[in-house]
């Protein structure tokens, strides 16, 4: 029984290697496994809203530069205003311009990244020279007060990382020290609400360390209706490399599902001339990707990438070739295992194929009317007396003038749908005539209608296959599932029970 | 209630409410019948290598190889190669009144036309109807046309001799020639069955047609069983006839001639096809390599209980000669 053992190798093979590629593909590459089944991404919408006082306007907003290339997707939304993306040094500034405006003005940025990016807050290294912390100008009691916090932090922790956790795990004390409420209420007057930040980056620069205000997006979907205010962030520089952190918990690393980083390096986030009362919100959707937009498998390995690799208009070609296979398949089930005759073994398909470009009803109904008509010509052509192959052209043209008088025939009653039938292969038509007639004279037309009954039921059965959607979809994005639908018909080639058809066939069979 | 159930119990095959459709693929693999299926992976793929398939696809070939053995066919008289033979056509059939004219590769009787006489510059078919010389003349341009042929490519017609069956097979068909087939695998005679024409198939001997199967005991040669569209029968739906227990003329003749037409072509499975002649004998007709199943209904039994104990035989005792395959297959397969 080796070729058995080939046979189960050969399967096995097929199934791991197209489960396997179609594994790879769904989970690595975030192709969806199932249709409609697609990609999370997020839409962050910046909204810079502002009262125009009557003089030409310019407004500059801050974009996050970090791990989003163009193709990530932005889009700027703003009528009537010049719009421009300015680019310098890794960093991006979306400028809108335009003349007078008055009253109240709204500018909008859309940027969508994948579900699971990175926040943006990760280390980058210094533009130009190595920065130098400039020590804030901190005098009298307020002064004394930061020194000391500083000088007792440096005793018990050494590089920039660890003096930002206990820089700020001080400022956000519950029961602060007495120097810590000092200086707190002393920057309280002056910068209100962004006291805290301020405390830590001034505390930072005293301890040596360069550090400046960053702003992020909080990725939380459940406040989508509601716009929220930049959150701002810490940016400080620890040696090495730039890294952003949240103040409210600095011993963590950013992570990118809670927060982006819209804005780092320091500069301002946005930039209003001619406004005022200025200021940018922020709205976070989670939003669904297309399938169409997913590029990555372009770049994929061959065997990987198949059909997604091509060019949009290179693929719609393979929209159906993928689908013989599928056909080809409901022809082997159909004729091994339930035993339906057929004319001709791969005819069902190409029909089922032509059914797909039209509606079934009436498609069928015209391919009943088309070979009813060409094999009552075909009878009046054997009077004749024809060799076959004159006589099959013939019937090919007779049949051609059959569609063309039926589509002008339908047009006139206002019946549309006849036009698509002109899609109708032709050959295949004439050839089922022919054949059919051949049968027809030779076993009878008992055997004639019930295999061109039986062809019609399979191309039928074949094309409600290819029809739904799924399956269409696994055959178009997952191609190499082909090979299991490969692997099943090796089975079935192999199989040697009864077809369902003998179970009626034999049913008076009795033994003496 | 109780009393039917004892009956039931008290005959194994007892019919249940759904044989009248269909039997169950447990019930029928309990009587060892073989599917279309099982047939092609077990006994034709294994056994039939494809080179071997031209050897009996074309009629000229498996004739030339039958006389080279000395297995006595019927005699040919003209074979049509091109439309421009056509033309001799008239002249070839001047001398005979009767003739069958059919295709070189054609299967299942297709394309088969048989002349029994000559009237009025008509010729006659055996249901009587007249056919002109126009008509022959089409008839075989269709056939080198390849109309009949398997996969449609061209053909060759042949013209050979009307075989007279023996008068005691004409009395059980109605019209048209029976012919008996052999099945046979490694040379063993596995089954046989008589086909005899209906007035429903038309003189044809095509089963599904409507002819009726005859099942023949391998030991006697004598039929056994009949069905008629897969129903049993003991009367020829037309004459009437008894059609149970008529013996086969020259059995052990017709036995030879299958068992040696395996032998010249190598095939493990085949089917032979044979008439018998009333004055020359049995003459092999045709041999195809891929026999049907209807012969297991014709004779009630599953292809299966025969088709593995020669399996068994042909390893146990591989190389056997003509007279020892027959012998086993007589001694195994015989009824009483």
């Amino acid at each position: 029984m080796s070729s058995r053992w080939k046979l189960v190798t050969a399967v096995l093979m097929l199934v791991l290697l197209g489960g396997g590629l179609a594994f790879y593909k769904s989970t690595k590459l975030g192709v969806p496994f199932w249709e409609g089944q697609r990609v999370d991404e997020w839409l962050v919408e910046a909204r810079v809203s502002f009262l125009a006082v009557g003089k030409p306007v310019k407004a500059r907003l801050s974009l996050p530069a970090n791990g989003l290339d163009e193709s990530a997707g932005q889009e700027a939304g703003s009528l009537g205003y010049h719009y421009h993306v300015d680019h310098d040094r890794g960093e991006s500034t979306a400028i809108w311009s335009s003349e007078m405006r008055e009253n109240g003005q709204a500018l909008y940025f859309r940027v969508r990244f994948p579900l699971g990016s990175e926040s943006g807050g990760g280390p980058i290294p210094p533009t130009g020279s190595i920065p130098v912390a400039e020590a804030p100008g901190l005098s009298g009691s307020v002064g004394e007060a930061a020194r000391n916090i500083v000088a007792r932090s440096k005793a018990i922790s050494s590089d920039a990382d660890s003096l930002f956790v206990t820089f700020f795990r001080q400022i956000e004390n519950a029961a602060p020290s007495q120097e810590m409420v000092l200086i707190n209420r002393a920057y309280e007057k002056e910068y209100h609400d962004d006291a805290p930040i301020k405390i830590g980056i001034d505390l930072l620069a005293l301890a040596g360390v360069p550090a400046r205000v960053a702003y992020g997006v909080k990725l939380d979907d459940r406040e989508r209706e509601t716009a929220q205010g930049p959150l701002p962030l810490v940016e400080y520089f620890d040696g090495a490399n730039w890294k952003v952190r949240d103040p409210l918990a600095p011993t963590d690393v950013l992570d990118g599902s809670k927060v982006f980083v819209w804005h780092r390096g320091g500069g301002p986030l946005l930039d209003v001339t001619g406004g005022e009362n200025s200021r940018v919100s922020f709205t976070v959707v989670k939003d669904r990707i297309p399938l169409a937009r997913l590029t990555d498998l372009q770049n994929s390995p061959i065997l990987v990438s198949t059909i997604l690799g091509l060019p949009a208009s290179e693929r719609a070609v393979f929209r159906y070739i993928v689908l013989i296979p599928l056909g080809a398949f409901v022809v082997v089930l159909m004729r091994n295992i339930v035993g339906i005759p057929t004319l001709g073994t791969f005819m069902p398909v190409l029909l089922a194929l032509a059914l797909l470009e039209m509606p079934v009803g009436p498609g069928l109904v015209m391919f009943a009317i088309l070979v009813a008509a060409g094999l009552w010509c075909r009878f009046l052509l054997s009077r004749l007396n024809l060799l076959v192959v004159p006589r099959v052209a013939a019937c090919v043209v007779i049949v051609t003038l059959l569609m063309m008088y039926m589509t002008v025939l339908s047009h006139r009653i206002g019946v549309g749908i006849a036009v698509e039938i002109m899609l109708f292969p032709m050959i295949i038509i004439a050839w089922t005539i022919e054949r059919m007639s051949l049968i027809w004279e030779e076993e009878g037309k008992r055997s004639a209608i019930t295999q061109v009954g039986g062809s019609v039921l399979v191309a039928v059965l074949a094309y409600s296959f290819m029809c739904v959607s799924q399956i269409r979809y696994w055959a178009f994005y997952f191609p190499e599932t082909l090979l299991i639908l490969l692997a099943g018909i090796l089975i079935i080639g192999r199989y040697t029970g009864y077809r369902i058809s003998e179970l009626f066939r034999f049913r008076s069979f009795t033994e003496d | 209630m109780s009393d039917s159930v004892d009956s039931a119990k008290a005959k194994p095959v007892y019919q249940k409410w759904w044989h009248r459709w269909i039997r169950t693929p447990k019930e029928l693999r309990a009587m060892g019948v073989v599917g279309i299926n099982m047939r092609n992976a077990r006994f034709l793929l294994p056994n039939n290598p494809r080179r071997l398939y031209t050897l009996v696809d074309n009629k000229l070939r498996t004739k030339k190889l039958a006389e080279e053995q000395g297995l006595s066919v019927p005699e040919t008289y003209g074979v049509i190669r091109s439309p421009y033979d056509t033309r001799n056509l008239e002249s070839l059939l001047s001398k005979r009144s009767a003739f069958v004219i059919k295709p070189a590769r054609g299967s299942g009787g297709k394309g088969v036309l048989v002349i029994d006489g000559k009237e009025d510059g008509y010729y006659i078919k055996p249901s009587g109807s007249r056919f002109s010389g126009d008509e022959v003349r089409h008839h075989v341009s269709n056939i080198l046309a390849g109309l009949f042929s398997l996969g449609g490519q061209r053909d060759v017609a042949l013209i050979e001799y009307r075989v007279r069956p023996a008068r005691i097979l004409t009395d059980i068909s109605y019209q048209g020639a029976p012919d008996i087939r052999l099945v046979m695998l490694h040379g063993y005679p596995v089954m046989a069955m008589l086909r005899a024409a209906t007035r429903e198939s038309d003189g044809r001997a095509n089963l599904h047609q409507g002819a009726l199967g005859i099942g023949i005991d391998i030991r006697s040669g004598r039929t056994v069983r009949a069905v008629h569209h897969g129903k049993p029968v003991t009367h020829h739906p037309d004459t009437g006839l008894e059609l149970i227990g008529i013996q086969m003329p020259d059995w052990d003749r017709i036995l030879e001639i299958a068992v040696t037409c395996q032998e010249m072509t190598g095939l493990g499975y085949l089917g032979v096809d044979l008439m018998v002649d009333q004055e020359i004998g049995p003459l092999m007709i045709e041999v195809n390599a891929r026999p049907g199943l209807a012969i297991q209904m014709a004779n009630g039994v599953g292809l299966l209980r025969r088709l593995e104990p020669v399996e068994k035989r042909h390893t146990l005792h591989p190389g056997e000669d003509l007279e020892q395959k027959i012998e086993f297959s007589k001694r195994t397969f015989g009824r009483d």
